[in-house]
């Protein structure tokens, strides 16, 4: 039996060499305690992004825009689920449940998106969450395709392909406003000043010194920085944005030809401590409704463990 | 080594068939208290768009595994390549070349047939 370091040593290897880990492989604390601080975050996030969105579900303006955001609201919480469900595997070893994974939210043990702690007070800025924030997540989840956690990429397909029916969803809003009246127009202008430091906060600071994220870069779980990302999503979405007419409210953004990169004013990167801590602007809002909900499904989730004791 | 999830639920594994023309492929897995509720959370998991014809949920822990870190058993130490069309198309098509005329005039007498 090889010792730790040996092992330790030969797993390192493996993952960069590009090889991908099983969750029945051997693997170092390290590797799995991040996995799974990154598969919980990852699914809580997907729970916690169906809320602003459905608290469009009732005041959408069509039935046809009702049916829509309604698929869109289930496939955040299918993701949710189907995350979780890798999570599970992980830190079973750890001694962790389901159970605990979801329920750490309310604690603030676990975190969701920094992007979900924002209002969403008209219909155009449910419009623009399909587009945008679902275009700057599909950029950093398409990233992660290639990760060395071998099921997570193999759920990330299922996810990616639905987040691009959710891109569009979010497009044809956006159009139709666009192409609207003046007030809609204006609308739509609107929710775009309100998210467009949000979408820049969305990837993180440029620097990311934190130690987990030096695990995640270590064990080729993520090859790209979070500059990389936004670079990326800049590249896609702010020709589109400019396409429609719409102003993006930054004087400083340009394309620098020569160094290759968007050049753009840098959003309060504070804000992103104060909503790490819970204290973004509807943080507590949102955590209110998940804690709502959890706690009025819970006899939803004990109907379905006790299905033996109902047969009889 | 069977993976872990709440105590009290059970992993079942996921195939679905799309039609009668393919074969069950596992998607991915759901936690249930029963087979029944299992095969219910999958419909609602993985086909809310994609018609199917039937699905399977299978108990995590009456799968048989390999291990992944037996290679050995995958092994493939000696040429294959008499096992496969590849082995054989290149040198069969070259030794066809000669037989070209006559191929052509006998498959023009047939059509003229």
């Amino acid at each position: 039996m090889p010792n730790h370091d040996d092992r330790h040593a030969a797993f390192l290897d493996r993952v960069q060499r590009g090889e991908k880990i099983e969750a029945t492989d051997w693997m170092p604390d390290e590797y799995r305690i991040a996995m799974v601080k990154f598969l919980q975050m990852h699914a809580l996030s997907e729970l916690m992004g169906a809320l602003p969105e459905k608290e469009w579900v009732p005041r959408a303006p069509t039935l046809a825009r009702k049916l829509s955001l309604m698929a869109k609201v289930q496939d955040e919480v299918g993701h949710a689920q189907l995350i979780l469900r890798v999570a599970e595997d992980l830190a079973a070893p750890l001694g962790k449940g389901r159970e605990e994974l979801v329920a750490e939210l309310f604690t603030g043990e676990a975190k969701f998106h920094n992007v979900f702690h924002m209002p969403a007070p008209t219909w155009a800025d449910a419009g623009i969450i399909g587009w945008l924030v679902d275009g700057a997540a599909v950029v950093s989840q398409a990233a992660l395709l290639t990760s060395s956690y071998a099921p997570y990429a193999r759920v990330l397909q299922r996810v990616c392909a639905e987040e691009g029916f959710h891109i569009q969803h979010g497009e044809s809003i956006c159009l139709a406003l666009a192409e609207g009246t003046p007030a809609q127009r204006q609308m739509l202008q609107d929710a775009l000043n309100r998210w467009w430091e949000a979408l820049l906060l969305f990837f993180g600071p440029p620097e990311s010194n934190s130690p987990s994220a030096a695990v995640l870069f270590k064990y080729r779980f993520r090859t790209k920085t979070n500059e990389e990302l936004r670079q990326k999503f800049l590249t896609k979405y702010v020709p589109r944005i400019w396409a429609l007419g719409l102003t993006i409210p930054d004087p400083q953004l340009r394309f620098d030809e020569e160094a290759g990169r968007w050049v753009y004013t840098p959003p309060d990167w504070s804000k992103l401590k104060a909503i790490a801590r819970n204290q973004g602007p509807l943080s507590q809002y949102r955590l209110g409704l998940r804690r709502l909900s959890y706690e009025q499904g819970r006899w939803v989730r004990e109907a379905l463990l006790a299905p033996a004791a109902q047969a009889v | 080594m069977a993976l872990g999830a709440h105590p009290r639920f059970r992993v079942y594994e996921i195939f679905v068939q799309k039609d009668h023309q393919s074969p069950h492929v596992w998607v991915g897995s759901v936690d249930a208290g029963s087979a029944e509720d299992a095969i219910l959370l999958a419909r609602e998991s993985f086909l809310r768009r994609d018609p199917a014809v039937s699905i399977w949920a299978v108990e995590q822990s009456a799968i048989h595994r390999t291990d992944y870190a037996d290679r050995d058993f995958f092994a493939r130490e000696t040429d294959k390549r008499y096992r496969t069309l590849a082995g054989y198309r290149a040198a069969n098509a070259e030794r066809w070349r000669k037989y070209r005329r006559e191929l052509l005039d006998l498959e023009r007498d047939f059509v003229r047939d």
